[in-house]
This record gives C-alpha cells, sequence and structure tokens, in this order.
C-alpha cells in the first residue's frame, strides 16, 4: 500500500473503481459544497476537487478536501501547476494530508487566457511529471524538492491525467509510461466519446505492459444536448465528440429528453469500456450536473458501491 | 534580434501634449531590421505626431535623428547637443535604448515609442516570432534545437500538455505551433528520439530572470 | 459653387501619368484643387508621401496604381495598396477619417474614370445626401 486511501484499496482489490468531479462554487459558498457533496455520497468510491478549472477561480481544492475529509467522503485533491511554485505546491500538499487528504491528481493545468483573469501571470514552475515524481520522492524518501527531510509522513496515492485523443499520436503512450516511470499510481483519462481511438491506445498501452503498473480509470461526460456537444467541439481542447454522437443527441430532442439521452450514453459507454482490458474504473465528469451522476452509475449496474476494509 | 512594435499613437501623443521641443531618435540595429525604430519610421512617426497634434499642440517642433545602435554610449554621443535643446528624448529604440539614453542623460525626460516584445527570429517579410527566453541555462541541445521555454506556452520540460492538437498550441491554435509537436518532429529526424524518454528535471530558475536582474562580467575583459 | 477641398493626387508614372496626358491631349485638365504628385511606380509609395501630402494641406489624398498583372515592377502596385491601408490607419490613429485617403487601379486609358472619381471623393454620408447637387456641378 502506497497511502492506505479508500481509493487505493479499492482498485488493490479488484473492484471496478468508480470517481467523480465536483466543481467548488466561485467563492467560499459552503451550501454548494454541501449540496454537492450529498449527490456524491454513497455513489462512488472516491470524489475529485477540481483546482481552479480551466482558469476559473474557485474554492480552492485543498479547501474543499478538506471539508469532504471531515465528512468522511474520499477527497481526490486535483492539483495543478500553472498557478504555484513548486513551495506552494509542497506547503499545499503539507496542509491537504495534515488535513486527511490521501488521494492526488497531479495536473499541468489549463493557460490562464481561457479563464476569468487571463491578464494574470501564469507560474508552472513544474510540469505534471516533474510534480509526480517530485510527490512520489516525498512519499517514498521523505524528502522534499529542495532535498530537506519532511517533517511527517505524506501517504499519498498519486494521480495523472492522459489524454488519449490530443498529443502527437506517437507520443501519447510515450507520456504515459514517463508518468508511469516518474512513480504514478493512478491515470484518469480524459473524456472517451471517439471509442475506436480509445481502444486503440489502450491496446499500445496493453501491448507495453503499462497497464499493470499503473490503474487506468476511464473518463466519462455526459452530454446535456446536441448544442454542449458542438461547444465542446468548438472550445474545449483536448475533447472531441464525433459526429455521430452529436446526431444521436440532436434526434433525443432538448431538455430533460437530451439529458436523459446523454446519461444512457454515458451508462452505455462506461459498460463498454468495462470490457476492456487494462480498464480498472471509470471517473465520470459531469460539469455542474452533478445530480447526473447516481442515475449513470446505477444504469451502469455499478451500484451500491463496494466496502472495503 | 530584438522585436519591438510602435505603441498606440494616441499613447505616444498623450505624452506630449504640452511639450514644445521634441527630438526623435531611432536605431538602426534591431528595431530598424523589425521596421519598427529605423529611420523610416522616424519620419513616418514624426509626420503623425504633427498631424495627431495639430489641434492640441500645433507648435510643437520636432527634430528627428537616427544613431546606429542606442544601447551603446558611444553612439549617442553625438546626440548631445540635440538632447541639450530639446524638452523631451522620444525613443523609437527598444527598451534597452530607452534606459541608455536616460542613463546617459539623466537630467531629461526619455519616453518609449516601441513595446519591445521578445527576443526573436523573421519568418518572412512582415513577420517575427519569438524564440528565445533568455533564461540563462540553455538547453536546446536536449531538445533539437526547439527551445520549449520560449516556444511552449506553458514552458513544459516535459511535454506536450493535453492541449495539444493538430500540431498547434491550445492557446492560439492560429499562431502558435505546439513546441512538443516540433521537438519531437525534429528528434525523429535527428534519431534522438530516446531523450524523450528520459524525465527533465525541475529547472533552476535563478539563472533567468526570475533570480534578479542579470549582468554578465567578463573579468578577462575588463581592464 | 461650394469650395472644393484640397485634394493631392500621388500617382504611378506607367499608368496614371499617362492617363493625365490623355486628358491634356483631350483639351482638358484636372480641376483646380487637385495637385497632381508623379512617382516612377507604386513600389516606390512610403507612408511618409501621403503623410506630408496631408500635413502640407491636403485635405483628401487619392493613390493611383497600376491594375495586378501591368506593373513593370511586377508587384508595385500591390506594394502601393499596403502602403495605403497603413498609411491609412495611422491617419485614423492621428484622428483623420480614412475615408480621405482613397486607392485606385488605374490604365493609362482612363483618363475620364480619373475624373469621376475625383468628383466622388468625398464623405460617404455626403455623397448619398446630395445626389442633385453633383448634376448642377456637371452641368455648370
Amino acid at each position: 500500500m502506497k497511502s492506505g486511501s479508500k481509493l487505493e484499496r479499492i482498485l488493490a482489490s479488484g473492484h471496478f473503481a468508480v470517481t467523480a468531479e465536483l466543481g467548488p462554487p466561485k467563492g467560499p459558498n459552503l451550501e454548494v459544497v454541501e449540496r454537492k457533496m450529498q449527490l456524491l455520497t454513497g455513489v462512488c468510491d472516491a470524489i475529485n476537487v477540481t483546482d481552479n478549472q480551466t482558469a476559473i477561480v474557485r474554492l480552492s481544492s485543498v479547501a474543499t478536501c478538506a471539508i469532504l475529509a471531515q465528512r468522511g467522503l474520499e477527497p481526490v485533491m486535483q492539483m495543478t501547476c500553472r498557478d504555484r511554485n513548486r513551495l506552494a505546491i509542497q506547503a499545499d500538499v503539507f496542509g491537504a494530508v495534515a488535513l486527511g487528504v490521501r488521494n492526488l491528481l497531479c495536473l499541468t493545468g489549463d493557460h490562464q487566457c481561457f479563464g476569468n483573469h487571463p491578464t494574470a501571470k501564469n507560474v508552472y514552475d513544474l510540469d505534471s511529471i516533474q510534480l509526480i515524481r517530485m510527490i512520489a520522492r516525498m512519499r517514498d524518501e521523505g524528502r522534499t524538492e529542495g532535498g530537506e527531510e519532511v517533517d511527517g509522513a505524506v501517504p499519498l496515492f498519486i494521480g495523472g491525467a492522459a489524454n488519449p485523443f490530443g498529443d502527437p499520436f506517437e507520443m501519447r503512450v510515450i507520456r504515459l509510461a514517463k508518468k508511469v516511470a516518474a512513480g504514478v499510481d493512478f491515470i484518469q483519462t480524459q473524456c472517451i466519446f471517439d471509442m475506436a481511438r480509445f481502444k486503440e491506445w489502450m491496446k499500445r498501452v496493453v501491448d507495453q505492459g503499462l497497464h499493470e503498473k499503473v490503474y487506468i480509470l476511464a473518463g466519462i461526460m455526459p452530454l446535456k444536448s446536441a448544442g454542449a456537444a458542438r461547444y465542446i467541439n468548438s472550445n474545449v481542447a483536448g475533447i472531441y465528440v464525433p459526429e455521430p454522437l452529436v446526431k444521436r443527441m440532436a434526434a433525443a430532442g432538448r431538455g430533460k429528453a437530451a439529458q436523459a439521452e446523454g446519461m444512457k450514453l454515458a451508462a452505455e459507454t462506461i459498460q463498454e469500456v468495462r470490457e476492456i482490458e487494462g480498464v480498472r474504473g471509470v471517473h465520470i465528469m459531469a460539469v455542474e450536473w452533478e445530480e447526473a451522476i447516481r442515475p449513470i452509475v446505477e444504469m451502469a449496474g455499478l451500484l451500491p458501491r463496494p466496502v472495503v476494509e | 534580434m530584438i522585436v519591438a512594435k510602435r505603441k498606440p499613437l494616441a499613447e505616444i501623443a498623450a505624452n506630449l501634449q504640452k511639450v514644445n521641443k521634441l527630438l526623435i531618435v531611432g536605431c538602426n540595429t534591431c528595431v530598424a531590421v523589425c521596421l519598427a525604430g529605423g529611420e523610416k519610421e522616424v519620419a513616418v512617426l514624426a509626420s503623425a505626431l504633427r498631424l495627431a497634434l495639430r489641434q492640441t499642440n500645433p507648435t510643437i517642433q520636432i527634430t528627428q535623428r537616427c544613431v546606429e545602435r542606442q544601447c551603446e554610449e558611444e553612439f549617442n554621443e553625438v546626440l548631445t547637443e540635440d538632447v541639450a535643446a530639446c524638452d523631451v528624448v522620444l525613443s523609437m529604440a527598444c527598451g534597452v535604448g530607452v534606459q541608455t539614453m536616460a542613463e546617459q542623460f539623466p537630467d531629461k525626460i526619455v519616453y518609449p515609442a516601441l513595446n519591445t516584445s521578445f527576443m526573436g527570429r523573421p519568418l518572412e517579410r512582415g513577420v517575427w516570432s519569438e524564440r528565445c527566453a533568455g533564461c540563462g541555462n540553455c538547453v536546446l541541445d536536449k531538445f533539437g534545437g526547439v527551445c520549449p521555454i520560449a516556444r511552449c506556452s506553458k514552458n513544459l520540460l516535459n511535454g506536450p500538455c493535453g492541449g495539444s492538437a493538430n500540431g498547434k498550441c491550445e492557446v492560439d491554435p492560429e499562431n502558435i505551433d505546439c513546441a512538443w509537436q516540433l521537438i519531437y518532429d525534429r528528434l525523429k529526424r535527428i534519431g534522438q528520439l530516446d531523450r524523450l524518454l528520459e524525465i527533465e528535471p525541475p529547472k533552476d530558475w535563478s539563472t533567468s530572470r526570475h533570480g534578479g536582474p542579470r549582468k554578465i562580467v567578463r573579468e578577462d575583459m575588463v581592464l | 459653387m461650394p469650395e472644393r477641398p484640397k485634394i493631392v493626387l500621388i500617382g504611378c508614372a506607367h499608368s496614371a501619368g499617362v492617363a493625365l496626358e490623355e486628358l491634356k491631349s483631350g483639351a482638358q485638365r484636372l480641376p483646380a484643387h487637385v495637385e497632381w504628385v508623379s512617382i516612377p511606380c507604386g513600389g516606390t509609395l512610403d507612408e511618409l508621401h501621403i503623410l506630408r501630402a496631408f500635413e502640407s494641406g491636403a485635405e483628401q489624398v487619392m493613390v493611383l496604381a497600376c491594375y495586378d498583372g501591368a506593373c513593370r515592377s511586377v508587384e508595385g502596385n500591390k506594394w502601393a495598396e499596403k502602403r495605403v491601408s497603413a498609411a491609412r490607419a495611422l491617419l485614423e490613429e492621428a484622428g483623420i477619417a480614412g475615408w480621405r485617403l482613397a486607392f485606385h487601379h488605374i490604365a493609362p486609358s482612363m483618363p475620364l474614370d480619373l475624373l469621376r472619381w475625383i468628383e466622388e471623393f468625398r464623405e460617404p454620408a455626403v455623397a448619398q445626401e446630395q445626389p442633385e447637387s453633383s448634376d448642377r456641378e456637371a452641368k455648370a
């Protein structure tokens, strides 16, 4: 056991894991956090809390994760390299661990031009691979990036992201291999809509034996409507919804009918990825739509969630 | 070379509303090459300023000069009388030239006419692109001659990030190539792809501007 | 008759210059308020020529260069058009309306077009409001 976190124990005991995303509010509004926590309780094994996602300022991940931990929920703290240098990152990691966080997802972070403070300076003192390695060393060797001894233990289950759809194609598996070499324990992929491409990527991952060195969770995003799909295609880097799926959503109509179709599609996607060798779970990203997670997990036949010692 | 572009005319004119005698000084090195502050540009700016100020400051007198390289005091010496005779110096050099003038003639007001942007190269006539960020510790040997610090929007050393698509950077897909696509392509061409398997450690930023303003002293050259 | 603003023509000698000669040989002339400046080729045009024209009292400037394919320096006419765009932007920054700078492609055989362009060279809204007055001036 690297961290003893609940997510690690679920994966280590062979269960198909389910993680979901919680987006904090644009201010210290604890009611929003409370509502979302309730929506996600009992529906997944761990809850990712985003870190100024898309460079939009929100209640910090470390603070929100602390609230989740206090409640007995299992947070996965997301941390990007955009807003903090190695000093602040290490300090926040110490803080997170002290407050009960045991899972950390290491990300590069969207450029600030996409968010609500486009004139800010960015940091990017480290990249995601250096971050993974730094945290792994803190945990396994008890040393900071500067070389000093860490006063206390840092039992963290270390995660990273993977994008089977972006990148120079040839680099996709190289990057995963590098993250594994840096010490990553689990991966959450970018949202899967192009199933063929995902299967191709997984095949290469398995060919290289990487699926045995890291737990891979497939990214799932439910679509609210055809319009949402088209918005993603035009505006969100790294995700692409193929035309047949856009048409399927369009055929479903609008409002509740479209949402129902989107959730059904997500559940089908989950069932399909479960059959792929090397996939050890799913990570569901329902942006500002946490209500969708329970129905999706239920439709996919993944409730109730297992209990582990 | 250093690449700069003229400031909006209104911004330049705003500082000159009450100025009687203006001296515009251009530079024949970098800013002449990037068509921003050479002799021609000085003449055009003088004319444009007279037109812009025709109602609010119609009696402004503008003297036009251009020196070889405004960052070296020896070249600026020839301006001594003109500088003494004017109220304000408007420098069309890069930020270095502007500051040299201010240091060389510390009792004179010196204003910049350009926005100095980056160290880069021309791609075609009228187009210049950033290439070097002056990090103080060149690692171009590791990345096939493509600089990840200057050319990657996130200065990643183990790129690319998830926002690389079709060889372009998510920050500005029309204008910015993904540096890591370029690095990959180059390393492949020169047979050094295995470099990409190595994890590049966190950068020592202390040699860059982050460590403070820098100075290089060649003791062997100082008498 | 309302007083006409001073217009400066800056024209390529090979096209505009020849058209002007055509005009003179037909016993016509440029209107009194129009001044003619000849340049050897559109490729020699600089923003400075245009700005200096405005500085010297011109209220409107018209640049004339060859059609694509007709320029002896191959791309001189394209260069001239680019310089006109750049100058127009600079003029706008200086508070001089962009319509006051015009650009036309011209061939040697087009002296009458030249006269018409000069006649029609006015602020866009004004041209629409007073169609009758231009008829009157033509008759007079």
